[in-house]
């Protein structure tokens, strides 16, 4: 055995699970597991106890609505990939799924997982970030909504209060014209990306949206996008500020990404032999 | 323990699981189910690939406890599969192995890519099939066997992910509580004598930082030179501006003995240590070096400090600059990578500057003694910084 002690807790609804978390401190919920499952088995992660969601009926529901999708926190990232799920978005979703690790992490790893462990490298907190999505919490002190690039602080660590779990995220519903460019800079197929930037161009309803990821901290969030898709050379400013310029070498990966991303808003993707 | 039901390979297992204990080792070692191979144990090499559901998964981050209901198939559990037995045909023919210790993994994963993605292409068979390493064949032979497998599949068959349904009860458990965290004392730690007795030593001790990071930080106190020189000199003082830091013994002035505790998302460090202070009083500046080691994870850190004071506004206020360095090493630094690693320690020095100013002015430091949880406690202290940085003030 790998791991340190843990207990483990299944609770049945989302109010359990908060007050499961809420009497332990040490508790840590867990969905999927694709992150947390390597940190516990280094010992680098020891949760007194494992309060397991992934099963909890509100975390896997999956609620249409005219003006987007909300997505139980506990929805896969296969899911996304096979189309399981519905997409308020002319297929951006499975593609962005698809570049995520490996099948068999994709298979059990969750969406609200991924934006609670909020790795700057990982795929779901830039695409969705870029796409306005917004992430659902629940609480000792109830039930709140916040935009993903208010909930996202910066490396490993959101807004998410003591007690606090995501349960769901609220993706909006694009117009079918919009296009969506998604570039990350991998040293190999399904490895953390060392540069990404993801950008939505959505005219029909006024969104320009554009987000660096893989940053040393906190994403870089472009909301008025459209002067920086016509010049991404205006960026670069925040590409420095956020300290990307230490290492040449870095600043020119992030450079190239963004305007690669950038590109995609105008020609078709590749899909396979490039990592996203 | 917790009672689990699963189906393994077909037969139905009722049994008590520690909820530690990973499927891979619950296959291997509970069932004897021994084909499934564990290789890095941390969700990297796919050679511990097995079925859950249908779906193939790591079983090495996977824990049975978890999987209550759950169908497991492993490579075992294929024999009578019809497209394992094309695969291990094809991998026999187009030389698909070598020492063989990757294959029962390649085998679940080639059988996922040829029922969900027939007639794929080599780029398609490649990107799929990433996360499953082999040290022997340089792939070529694995990737040529699944081509031909898929290559004969021409109709569409995809496999959906796991199916997840709610679940029937809570369980609640009794189990032992993690173990305390330990602080050790590093193993440096010269006594106060001899850092004192002679310049070889503290040559000896000063040695460089190989690699390390640094990082710079400068700012302004309303207070005359002397005084933020005084608080310098005040390990007690200087310990308290440092967020999740502690002194763990009373120190002399000149050496202090301490305990830092770092969290990163779900990682937790407690680094237990020893360092030295070496003050230029006639340039103003000086440095504090230190090492310590996170008894859980055997992760070291070694780290300096050094601080110079500047008079400015005629001695009304000070101007201190702080760099620092910092090299990291063990599972703590594999796991955080670089970058990461270096946000949290560039928070850490923005907390300590404006802990140290408020300090100066009299007022208590806004973390004190609470641990940097990577932005709860310290993020109040930090969040204009960030706001300037990021340009969203």
């Amino acid at each position: 055995m790998k791991a340190a002690r843990f207990d483990y807790l299944r609770p049945a609804s989302v109010v359990e699970a908060v007050a499961a978390l809420a009497q332990d401190a040490g508790a840590k919920p867990v969905a999927g597991g694709q992150s947390l499952g390597p940190m516990l088995n280094l010992r680098l992660a020891r949760p007194s106890t494992l309060v397991d969601v992934s099963k909890i009926a509100d975390l896997r529901r999956v609620d249409e609505r005219p003006d987007g999708v909300l997505y139980g926190a506990a929805i896969t990232h296969a899911e996304f990939e096979d189309g399981t799920v519905p997409d308020p978005t002319p297929g951006f979703l499975a593609r962005v799924a698809h570049g995520i690790a490996y099948r068999a992490v994709r298979n059990r790893g969750t969406v609200g997982g991924s934006l609670v462990h909020a790795d700057p490298a990982a795929d779901w907190p830039t695409t969705l970030t870029a796409l306005g999505a917004r992430v659902v919490l629940a609480g000792p002190s109830g039930a709140r909504e916040l935009a993903l690039e208010d909930f996202i602080l910066g490396a490993f660590s959101t807004a998410l209060a003591d007690g606090e779990i995501v349960t769901g995220v609220f993706i909006p519903r694009c117009s079918p014209q919009a296009r969506f460019g998604y570039r990350k800079s991998c040293r190999k197929v399904g490895e953390f990306a060392e540069a990404m930037c993801a950008v939505l161009a959505d005219p029909a309803r006024g969104v320009h949206r554009l987000v660096v990821g893989a940053t040393e901290g906190r994403h870089i969030v472009v909301t008025e996008a459209a002067a920086v898709i016509a010049d991404p050379a205006l960026l670069d400013a925040r590409l420095t500020a956020a300290g990307l310029a230490a290492e040449p070498a870095t600043l020119r990966l992030h450079q190239k990404v963004v305007r690669q991303a950038i590109e995609q808003l105008t020609t078709v993707p590749e899909t396979e032999s490039l990592p996203a | 323990m917790i009672p689990i039901k699963l189906e393994v390979n077909g037969r139905p297992i009722e049994v008590r699981v520690e909820p530690r204990q990973h499927l891979a080792d619950f296959l291997r070692e509970e069932m004897l189910l021994t084909a499934t191979h564990l290789g890095c144990e941390h969700g990297v090499c796919g050679a511990c690939t097995v079925l859950i559901d249908g779906a193939p998964a790591r079983s090495c981050i996977a824990f049975p406890a978890m999987l209550d209901g759950a169908r497991i198939t492993t490579v075992e559990g294929l024999a009578d599969d019809a497209v394992a037995a094309e695969l291990r045909e094809a991998f026999m023919d187009e030389h698909g192995l070598q020492c063989g210790f990757c294959t029962p993994g390649m085998l679940v994963m080639a059988r996922d890519i040829v029922l969900r993605r027939p007639q794929a292409d080599e780029d398609v068979i490649r990107h799929e099939l990433a996360g499953n390493l082999c040290r022997c064949t340089g792939y070529v032979g694995i990737i040529r066997a699944i081509r031909k497998v898929a290559a004969g599949r021409a109709d569409a068959v995809v496999t959906r992910g796991t199916v997840l349904e709610p679940p029937a009860y809570a369980s609640p458990l009794a189990l032992p509580v993690s173990p305390a965290r330990v602080a050790v004392e590093a193993p440096l730690a010269p006594s106060p004598a001899a850092a004192m007795a002679g310049a070889g030593e503290g040559e000896a001790e000063a040695e460089p930082l190989r690699n390390p990071v640094e990082l710079s930080e400068s700012f302004e106190v309303p207070a005359p030179r002397a005084e933020v020189w005084a608080l310098f000199q005040s390990p007690e003082q200087v310990i308290a501006c440092l967020p999740g830091a502690r002194l763990t013994a009373p120190s002399d002035g000149r050496t202090l003995k301490a305990e830092m505790v770092v969290k990163l998302g779900p990682m937790q460090a407690a680094f237990g240590g020893a360092g030295r202070i070496t003050p230029d009083a006639a340039n103003w500046s000086g440095t504090i070096d230190g090492r310590g080691v996170d008894a859980r994870s055997a992760t070291q850190v070694r780290a300096r400090l050094g601080y110079r004071l500047a008079e400015i506004e005629a001695d009304a206020a000070t101007r201190v600059s702080v760099d620092v360095a910092y090299v990291l090493q063990g599972p703590l630094a594999q796991m955080s990578r670089g970058a990461i690693a270096r946000d949290v320690a560039a928070r850490l020095t923005q907390a300590f500057a404006a802990n140290l100013a408020a300090t100066v002015k009299g007022e208590t430091p806004a973390a004190q003694n609470a641990s940097l949880d990577a932005g709860a406690l310290a993020w109040s202290v930090i969040k204009g910084w960030l706001a300037r940085l990021f340009g969203r003030g």
